[in-house]
C-alpha cells in the first residue's frame, strides 16, 4: 500500500543575512517523507540540516518555496498559529536536551499537555508516566533534570516530545552528547517509535547509525545531495 | 495547579536571596503608600469630626464695651442666626520656673452651657472657681505643672496671681500648645476681674444656618452688625475664619499629599526594579521560553507566565506590607493627631486604602513589566533557542562605536564597555539609582534649607526679645534708661496692632481664629530706618521716607491682586486708613504682616513720640545669654512701672515654627533613606544579572589567562561606572525637585518658598553609598564569578 506523504518541501530557499552580506542555508530544496519512516538528515556542519529541520517544525520559515506537513502549509501559519500546531503534531528533541530546570522530569512531560490542553487534566500524569514508562525511566519521574545522566535526560526530552502523541518527531543531533552505547538505546527507541507508526526525521553526524534509517538525505551547501525523494 | 505556574514558582524560590531584595522593594514602597494613604484617611477624618465636635462659632463678632446675655438671646433669634454667645480672650503672661511665657485666657460665661467652641473637660472641675482655671491638656507640659499645681498669671493691668489648676480640658480647635510655646487657660468672668482687669465678654460668637462658604457667612455675620450698630453697639471686627476648617487642616492636607506623592514614587522605582529583574530572568531564559513554545507555548501563555511570576512577586509584598502599613498608619496618624491636638476617636481604616493599595501595587508593576514581557515572549522561537547569553549585538551600541570607547588602561575600558552591552537594562538601573539618589539628595537639601531658613530669623532680627507694653509710652526716655544695661547692644521701639484689609465696607473682617493667632492680620509701625529688622525684599523697596503713608507687605498680607503702587485702606483701630503700596518681603516667621512708619502710625493714633513695643539685641544671643537679660529688663521696667503685656524672644517664635513642620523634615529624611535601599537593591540586581549571563564569557576569559583577581575587578569597576554614571543626573534632578519640594515646604511653614540649599552633606553621603553599594552589590557576583571552574563557566548556558 502506498504511503501518505508526511513532509512535503517544495523549491525551499533560506536565507539569512550575515555581517558579509546574504548566506544562502538552503537553495531549492524539494523532498517528500513518506508517514511512519525513520529518516536520518546528515552533512558536514554548515550543510543546512538545522535549518531543514527547523523549517519541517515550523521553528522558522523559509525565503521561498512551499512547506507542508501531513497537507498544512505551515508556512503560512501565523507565529502563535504555528506553536500550537506543532505542540500538537511535532515533537522536538534538542542535542543539549533542553529540559526545564525547574520543573521534574515528570512536570516536564507533562508541560506540553497543559500548555496545548490536549488531554483531560486527570489523565495527563499517568499519560506522563506511561510515557516515561516506555523510555524507561519512570523511576526518575520525581527528580529533577540535574539529577540526571545525559541519556536519562535525552529520554525523558523524548518522553517529552511524545506528550501530545504528535505524527512527527525530529530530533536535532540527540546523541550528540551522549556517550554510544547510550546513543544505541535512543536509536533504538526511535525504530520502535516508527514502527509504531511516527515519522521520525533525525539529523546525525555518527555514520554507524545509517544503518538504522530507511532512508538518508544527505545535504550539502545548502543542497540535498541523495535522495530528493525518500523511497515510501 | 497547572504545570507550567510550578516552574514559575520554583524559578522564583530557586533565586529566593534575590527576589526577597525585589519584593523587599516591592514592600517598601507598598508600605509607604499603605501608610501615608491610611494616616491621611484617618486623619482627615478625625481633624474634622474634632473640629466639628467643637462646634466651632461660624463667625465672631468683636465688640467694644460689654456683650450682655440679654443682646446674646436677641440675636439668636435673628433670622439666619442658629445659636449664640459671648466669650472673652486676652494674652497675659504666666511664670514657669523663671521665665515668662505667653498664655491666652478664654473667660467663658457659662461653663455648664457651652453651645459653641466647646471644648471637653478631661479631668478635675468642670466649673473653675474664682481664682481657679481650667487649662488645656497640651498646655500643662509647657507650664511644666500638674493638675492642683498654681501658676503665676499676670495680666496687663494686674499683679501677678497664683491660678490654680483645678481640671484639664480638651480643645481640638487650638494648635497643641507646645507648637506655639505658650499656654491656654479658661476662666470665669469672677477670676478675670481677680487678676485685676476690667474687660467684659467682648466677643460675640454666631452660628449661621448657611455656613457653606465664608463669603455666606461674612454676609450673615455683617447683617448681625448693622443690626447691632442700629442697637447702639459699636463693631471693632468681624472675625470669619474658613469654614469647617481646623487651623492646622490645610497644613496637614498638603504634608499628607507629599507623603502619598513620595511614597508613589518609591512604589515606582520597586516597581521599575521588578520590571528590571522580570526583563533581566526573561533574557535568562529566553532558550527556556524557545523550548516552552517548541513544546506548544503560545506567546499569551508565555507571556501570561511572567505576569503571573509578577503577580506573586507582588502578592508576597503584599503579605508583609499591608498589615505592616496599617500599624504603621496608625502609629503616624496618631503621632500627626498630637501634632494637631485631636483626639483619633475611630482609627478605622477605611476599605478603599488597601483597594487602592491592592489596585495600585498590581497595576503599576504589571504595567512597567509588561513592556519586557510582551517582547520577550514575542521573541521568535528561532531567535529564542539561538541565544547564547549577553552579545554586543543587542547592546544597541554598533561594533564600531563600541570599538572607539576607550578609557584609560585596557581593564577600565572592558568594564565600562560591558557597562554599556545592555541598553535597556542600563537606563532601567540608571533611573532607579538617579530617582532615588535625586530624592535622597532632595530630602537632605531640603531639610538643611529648612534649617537655613529657620535661623534667616536671626540674620533678618537683630533683636533678641520683642517686649511688648501694656500701652503706647514715650519710648525715648526707656530707651535711654535700658541702654545701660550691660550687653544689651542695640534698642529699638515700634507699635504693633491687628489690622484687617477693609474692602470698602463698613467692617473690618479678618479670618482671624479663636487664638487670635492662626489666620491674622498685624500692622507693625517701626522706626524709618530700622537697625534692628532687616526682612528680604522681595519685590520693591523697604520703607524709606518715615513721613509718607507708605506700606510694605509681607508674604502672609500680600494677596494676588495686589500689585506695586497700589492703593490699600487698612482698617486701623476701627478706622479706614489708606496706604501706598512699596514693597513686598519675604520675613520668616511673621504672621500676615503690613510695615509702615511708625511716625506716620502715631500721627494717625494721635500718639506721637510713643510704642508699644521694644526690641532689644544683645551682644551675646545664645539662648543662655538672652534670658537673664530679659530678666533683667524686666525688672527694670517693672521698677519704673512700666506694664509688659509679654516679652517674646525670638528663639520661641522659631522653636514655635520648627515644631509645626519637624514632622515632614523627619518623614523625608526616612523616605531618602528608603529610596537610597531600594537604589541599592537596583543596582545588586543588576549587576548580579549582568555578570550572571556572562558566565560563559568569564570562562573564556580565564582560560585565556584572566586570574581571578583581574576578573573580580572587571565586574566591581563594572559597578563603580553604573553607580557613578548616575550621581550627575541624581545631582541635577535633586535639583528641580529640591527647587519644586522647598517651595512647598516653605509656603507651608514661611509662606514664603525656602532657598534652594545644596546639602554637601547629602551629596557626599549619596556619592559614599554609591560607592560601597557598587563594591558591595558587586563583591558576590565576583566571588560567584570566580568560584565557577573555567570548564563550568565554559559549559555555562
Amino acid at each position: 500500500m502506498q504511503k501518505s506523504i508526511a513532509i512535503e518541501l517544495t523549491n525551499v530557499t533560506k536565507v539569512y543575512p550575515v555581517a558579509s552580506g546574504l548566506f544562502q542555508a538552503l537553495r531549492q530544496v524539494t523532498l517528500s517523507i513518506p508517514t511512519g519512516q525513520l529518516v536520518a538528515v546528515t552533512g558536514k556542519s554548515g550543510s543546512g540540516k538545522s535549518t531543514l529541520l527547523n523549517l519541517i517544525t515550523g521553528i522558522d520559515k523559509p525565503s521561498e518555496g512551499r512547506v507542508a506537513v501531513n497537507g498544512i502549509r505551515i508556512d503560512q501559519l501565523s507565529e502563535s498559529a504555528l506553536a500550537s500546531w506543532r505542540g500538537r503534531n511535532v515533537g522536538v528533541v534538542f542535542q543539549f536536551f533542553q529540559l526545564l530546570p525547574t520543573l521534574t522530569i515528570l512536570e516536564n512531560v507533562m508541560l506540553p499537555m497543559d500548555f496545548c490542553n490536549t488531554y483531560p487534566k486527570r489523565d495527563r500524569k499517568e499519560r506522563a508516566l506511561h510515557l516515561l514508562d516506555q523510555v524507561a525511566i519512570r523511576e526518575q519521574a520525581d527528580k529533577f533534570p540535574a539529577a540526571l545522566s545525559g541519556g536519562q535526560q535525552q529520554r525523558a526530552a523524548i518522553a517529552r516530545a511524545l506528550a501530545n502523541d504528535p505524527a512527527i518527531l525530529v530530533a536535532d543531533e540527540p546523541t550528540g552528547n551522549l556517550d554510544s552505547q547510550t546513543a544505541h538505546a535512543i536509536f533504538h527507541l526511535f525504530t520502535t517509535l516508527a514502527r509504531a507508526g511516527k515519522t521520525v526525521i533525525v539529523v546525525t553526524h555518527e555514520k554507524e547509525f545509517v544503518v538504522w534509517f530507511e532512508n538518508t538525505i544527505t545535504l550539502s551547501d545548502g543542497a540535498i545531495v541523495t535522495p530528493t525523494s525518500v523511497n515510501p | 495547579m497547572k504545570i507550567r505556574y510550578w516552574k514559575i514558582l520554583r524559578d522564583l524560590t530557586s533565586d529566593y536571596l534575590k527576589n526577597a531584595m525585589l519584593v523587599l522593594a516591592m514592600a517598601l514602597g507598598l508600605f509607604g503608600v499603605g501608610c501615608a494613604l491610611g494616616a491621611y484617611a484617618v486623619l482627615n477624618r478625625e481633624v474634622a469630626r474634632n473640629y466639628q465636635e467643637t462646634r466651632p462659632a461660624s463667625a465672631t463678632i468683636e465688640m467694644e464695651g460689654g456683650i450682655s446675655r440679654e443682646l446674646v438671646d436677641r440675636v439668636k433669634t435673628l433670622p439666619g442666626i442658629t445659636d449664640a454667645d459671648r466669650r472673652a480672650t486676652l494674652l497675659a503672661r504666666m511664670k514657669v520656673h523663671d521665665k515668662w511665657y505667653p498664655i491666652l485666657l478664654f473667660v467663658i460665661d457659662d461653663f455648664t452651657r457651652l453651645r459653641i467652641s466647646k471644648f471637653t473637660p478631661l479631668s478635675g472641675s468642670r466649673q473653675p472657681l474664682p481664682g481657679t482655671m481650667l487649662v488645656e491638656r497640651t498646655a500643662l507640659g509647657v507650664m511644666d505643672a500638674t493638675e492642683g499645681a498654681d501658676i503665676l498669671i499676670k495680666t496687663t493691668n494686674g499683679q501677678a496671681q497664683s491660678v490654680q489648676i483645678a481640671g484639664t480640658v480638651h480643645d481640638p480647635s487650638l494648635a497643641p500648645a507646645w507648637q506655639e510655646q505658650a499656654g491656654y487657660g479658661y476662666i470665669t468672668l469672677e477670676t478675670l476681674r481677680w487678676l485685676g482687669e476690667t474687660q467684659a465678654f467682648d466677643q460675640l460668637k454666631i452660628q449661621v444656618a448657611d455656613s457653606r462658604s465664608r463669603a455666606s457667612i461674612t454676609a450673615q455675620a455683617k447683617t448681625v452688625a448693622t443690626w447691632l450698630e442700629l442697637n447702639g453697639y459699636r463693631i471693632h471686627e468681624i472675625q470669619v475664619p474658613p469654614p469647617n476648617q481646623h487651623p492646622h487642616q490645610s497644613q496637614m492636607q498638603a504634608v499628607m499629599e507629599i507623603m502619598v506623592v513620595f511614597s508613589y514614587l518609591l512604589l515606582i522605582l520597586g516597581a521599575i526594579l521588578v520590571a528590571t529583574s522580570v526583563a533581566t530572568l526573561m533574557v535568562k531564559q529566553v532558550r527556556q521560553i524557545g523550548v516552552m513554545k517548541t513544546v506548544g507555548a503560545t506567546s499569551r501563555q508565555i507571556a501570561g507566565l511572567y505576569l503571573v511570576m509578577t503577580v506573586v512577586l507582588c502578592g508576597v509584598a503584599f503579605l508583609f506590607s499591608i498589615p505592616l502599613s496599617r500599624y504603621a498608619a496608625w502609629v503616624l496618624s496618631a503621632k500627626t493627631a498630637e501634632l494637631l491636638n485631636v483626639v483619633l476617636m475611630d482609627q478605622t481604616i477605611p476599605a478603599w486604602v488597601v483597594l487602592l493599595q491592592l489596585g495600585t501595587g498590581l497595576v503599576i508593576p504589571l504595567l512597567l513589566v509588561s513592556f519586557p514581557v510582551i517582547r520577550a515572549s514575542r521573541r521568535s522561537v528561532k531567535t529564542a533557542l539561538d541565544h547564547y547569553g549577553v552579545s554586543g549585538s543587542n547592546s544597541g551600541f554598533s561594533s564600531g562605536q563600541m570599538g572607539r570607547m576607550r578609557f584609560g588602561n585596557e581593564l577600565l575600558t572592558l568594564s565600562l564597555r560591558n557597562a554599556f552591552r545592555q541598553r535597556a537594562r542600563l537606563i532601567l538601573s540608571l533611573v532607579l539609582l538617579t530617582a532615588g539618589g535625586a530624592m535622597f539628595m532632595t530630602a537632605l537639601n531640603v531639610s538643611e534649607a529648612w534649617f537655613e531658613n529657620l535661623s534667616q530669623m536671626y540674620s533678618q532680627r537683630l533683636y533678641d526679645v520683642e517686649i511688648r507694653l501694656n500701652e503706647p509710652l514715650l519710648t525715648n526716655p526707656l530707651i535711654a534708661k535700658l541702654k545701660s544695661v550691660a550687653g544689651v547692644n542695640r534698642i529699638e521701639t515700634g507699635s504693633s496692632m491687628a489690622i484687617s484689609l477693609d474692602k470698602a465696607g463698613p467692617y473690618a473682617i479678618s479670618s482671624t481664629y479663636p487664638d487670635k493667632g492662626h489666620g491674622s492680620f498685624t500692622m507693625q509701625a517701626l522706626p524709618i530706618p530700622t537697625r534692628v529688622f532687616r526682612p528680604k525684599v522681595a519685590a520693591g523697596r523697604w520703607l524709606s521716607d518715615p513721613n509718607r503713608r507708605e506700606v510694605v507687605l509681607n508674604q502672609g498680607a500680600r494677596s494676588q491682586d495686589l500689585k506695586l503702587g497700589d492703593e490699600i485702606s487698612l482698617s486701623l483701630a476701627g478706622k479706614p486708613t489708606s496706604w501706598h503700596v512699596v514693597g513686598f518681603t519675604e520675613d520668616v516667621g511673621s504672621p500676615a504682616t503690613a510695615y509702615v512708619s511708625l511716625e506716620v502710625f502715631n500721627r494717625l493714633l494721635a500718639t506721637p513720640g510713643r510704642g508699644s513695643l521694644l526690641r532689644i539685641g544683645f551682644a551675646n544671643r545664645s539662648q543662655e545669654a538672652v534670658f537673664p537679660k530679659i530678666r533683667e529688663i524686666e525688672q527694670r521696667l517693672e521698677r519704673e512701672n512700666t506694664v509688659v503685656r509679654a516679652s517674646i524672644p525670638v528663639w520661641i517664635v522659631r522653636n514655635a515654627i520648627a515644631a509645626h513642620l519637624r514632622m515632614l523634615v523627619n518623614t523625608l529624611i526616612a523616605m531618602a533613606v528608603l529610596m537610597a535601599l531600594v537604589g541599592g537593591i537596583g543596582l545588586l540586581s543588576t549587576l548580579s544579572m549582568n555578570v550572571l549571563e556572562r558566565t560563559r564569557e568569564i570562562g573564556i576569559m580565564r582560560a585565556i589567562g584572566a586570574t581571578p583577581q583581574k576578573i573580580k575587578s572587571l565586574i566591581v569597576l563594572e559597578g563603580l561606572a553604573i553607580g557613578l554614571f548616575s550621581l550627575v543626573p541624581g545631582f541635577l534632578g535633586s535639583l528641580a525637585l529640591s527647587t519644586y519640594l522647598g517651595r512647598f515646604i516653605g509656603n507651608l511653614a514661611f509662606r514664603t518658598p525656602l532657598q534652594l540649599v545644596l546639602s554637601q552633606k547629602g551629596l557626599v553621603i549619596w556619592f559614599t553609598i554609591l560607592v560601597t553599594g557598587s563594591i558591595l552589590a558587586t563583591l558576590y557576583p565576583a566571588h560567584r564569578a570566580n568560584r565557577l571552574t573555567t570548564h563550568e563557566a565554559l559549559g555555562y548556558e
